[in-house]
């Protein structure tokens, strides 16, 4: 497990120790002002963390396949609580990874307020909650982890892209602006980088957190109605 | 002992059908079985793979909702009260069960904990289990690296860790040697000796004849008899002789030659052999031998033998279990 959640920071810590650079020398515009290029990326960083809980599914799916889940279903639990409990496990790992990445930024110069970043954790977690739920119930669907691979593959790039994590929205084109409201992450990216900023009563703090918690609802909704319809 | 009277599980007409996309055949893969298992029994249910018997097993198990059908389980309705039902039965798959990453000690602490045990009472059950079940060699070792009969002890006693009314077994010696099978058949009927009613499936003749109190034989998802092994093997009548035929031709002449004699009850084909099922076999057997000779019927084997259950299977299907049933 420990090795798990060394490896599921590397990408964000990748990131911000060869891409944030990058971006210092082309900064210096309205959207990506000198001085807050760390606090305009960690945010993005962090939603990248919650959104790599796709991959949670590739340690359920054994699971599946040894029974053991059909073994908690026979159980007296709820199917909501079998399920909070695989995601809060997944959320402990995650909010970790995100306490680790949060001391490395500050080494980097990341200026943000506790509340701001303590809020921001709290949207990060609903991001988690969401994608583990989804790769639960991709992986109930497929049984197989080739199945997940290739659906975990096809989703994530769009996402990434469509949310502004590696460079902010503002700048794209109008279609591109457009098309990226219709992505949930997009809110939550732009959300966590207000509370970052200190800017708690931008529309964007509340949509965000009102994106996430739909998403995260109908995510374990799915997720238990797959459990429901699971023979083993 | 009055409540020994109500059946401990009764099904009827229980069905499920799995719905496909457009353009696919839905599967249904049981089309109602209706049924009754008395307490402190061992049921089997016997049947080929694929016959449904996991389906049954898994909507009893309140794992899938039934298509259509009722069921009452350990005196719960199956539909209104799946929540009462699991709190008294276990369920032992065929995959088991057990985490695989941990040990078994872990494994039944877990189980005891699932049904509400407290974590000293848990280790206290668990302990218990490691006795009775013959664990403590392997109990904190990973259970990845136990053998097959080692394994399937440990499934046994996480399905009876919580001490359920009745425990559900599906197909639970696929894969074992001769002595753990032998072995595992001695804890069920310990189990069943405690108290403890149990449904298993298998596709084993021999594990349905010697381990199992009472039989329902299920084939493409419904129940062609059911009874005791004896009642069934008797309602055959008699033995069986096998004639082993290679050509097609000669066996077809074998079987119009025989089913003429008074002394012949039924008489089947299946797979290039003859089944003649007769009273006093060891009478007639020369009687038969002469009569294919006279006729110049030739064939390659003959045999006596006691009626099966298989025999049971390829009257009411026409198919024998023996030669469909592996794979």
């Amino acid at each position: 497990m420990p090795l798990w959640i060394i490896l599921g920071m590397m990408q964000p810590i990748l990131y911000l120790l060869l891409y944030m650079p990058l971006l210092k020398n082309i900064g210096g515009t309205s959207v990506l002002p000198v001085g807050q290029i760390v606090q305009i990326f960690v945010p993005g960083m962090l939603v990248i963390m919650g959104v790599s809980c796709l991959f949670a599914g590739f340690s359920f799916i054994p699971e599946i396949r040894t029974g053991f889940i059909t073994r908690l279903l026979v159980a007296p639990i709820s199917r909501y609580s079998l399920l909070l409990g695989y995601i809060l496990e997944q959320c402990c790992s995650l909010l970790l990874q995100a306490i680790v990445l949060l001391v490395i930024s500050l080494l980097l110069g990341l200026k943000a307020g506790v509340l701001g970043v303590a809020l921001s954790l709290i949207l990060i977690i609903l991001i988690g909650t969401t994608m583990t739920a989804l790769s639960y119930v991709i992986s109930i669907t497929t049984r197989n982890e080739d199945g997940l691979a290739s659906m975990v593959n096809t989703l994530y790039l769009p996402i990434m892209l469509l949310s502004g994590i590696m460079l902010p929205i503002s700048l794209a084109p109008d279609w591109l602006k457009t098309a990226a409201h219709f992505n949930p992450f997009y809110y939550a990216v732009e959300a966590a980088r207000a509370l970052f900023a200190g800017n708690f009563s931008e529309a964007i703090v509340w949509q965000g957190f009102l994106v996430m918690i739909a998403a995260a609802a109908f995510a374990v909704y799915l997720a238990a109605k797959s459990l429901r319809k699971m023979s083993a | 002992m009055s409540a020994k009277d109500t059946p401990i599980l009764i099904t009827k007409n229980l069905q499920k059908t799995f719905f496909m996309k457009k353009g696919k055949d839905d599967v249904r893969a049981v089309k109602g079985v209706s049924l009754e298992v008395q307490k402190g029994q061992i049921f089997g249910f016997l049947g080929p793979n694929g016959a449904g018997k996991t389906t049954t097993l898994q909507m009893l198990t309140t794992v899938l909702a039934p298509t259509s059908g009722q069921a009452t389980v350990v005196g719960f309705d199956l539909l209104k009260d799946p929540k009462k039902i699991r709190q008294h039965i276990g369920y032992v798959s065929q995959a088991g069960g057990a985490d695989g990453m941990t040990d078994a000690l872990q494994n039944l602490i877990l189980q005891a904990r699932l049904y509400g045990a407290s974590k000293s009472e848990a280790e206290k059950r668990a302990k218990e289990l490691i006795e009775q079940f013959e664990i403590s060699e392997f109990a904190t070792r990973k259970v990845i690296s136990y053998s097959g009969g080692q394994r399937r002890r440990l499934d046994l006693a996480l399905g009876v860790a919580h001490k359920p009314q009745l425990i559900f077994l599906d197909e639970p010696t696929t894969g074992l040697d001769p002595q753990s099978r032998a072995h595992f058949w001695d804890e069920i009927r310990k189990i069943r000796d405690d108290g403890v009613t149990i449904f298993l499936t298998t596709h084993y003749l021999d594990e349905a004849d010697n381990l199992c109190d009472y039989l329902a034989i299920i084939d493409n998802g419904t129940v062609v008899a059911e009874g005791t092994p004896k009642h069934l093997k008797d309602q055959i009548g008699g033995e069986s002789i096998v004639i082993g035929i290679e050509n097609s031709k000669d066996l077809e002449k074998g079987k119009e030659l025989l089913v003429k004699e008074k002394f012949v009850n039924k008489i089947y084909t299946n797979e290039n052999k003859l089944y003649v099922y007769v009273k006093e076999g060891e009478k007639l057997l020369a009687d038969v031998l002469r009569l294919m000779d006279n006729k110049k019927v030739s064939f390659q084997t003959i045999g006596l033998s006691k009626p099966s259950l298989d025999d049971v299977f390829l009257q009411k299907t026409g198919r024998s279990l023996r030669e469909g049933g592996e794979s």
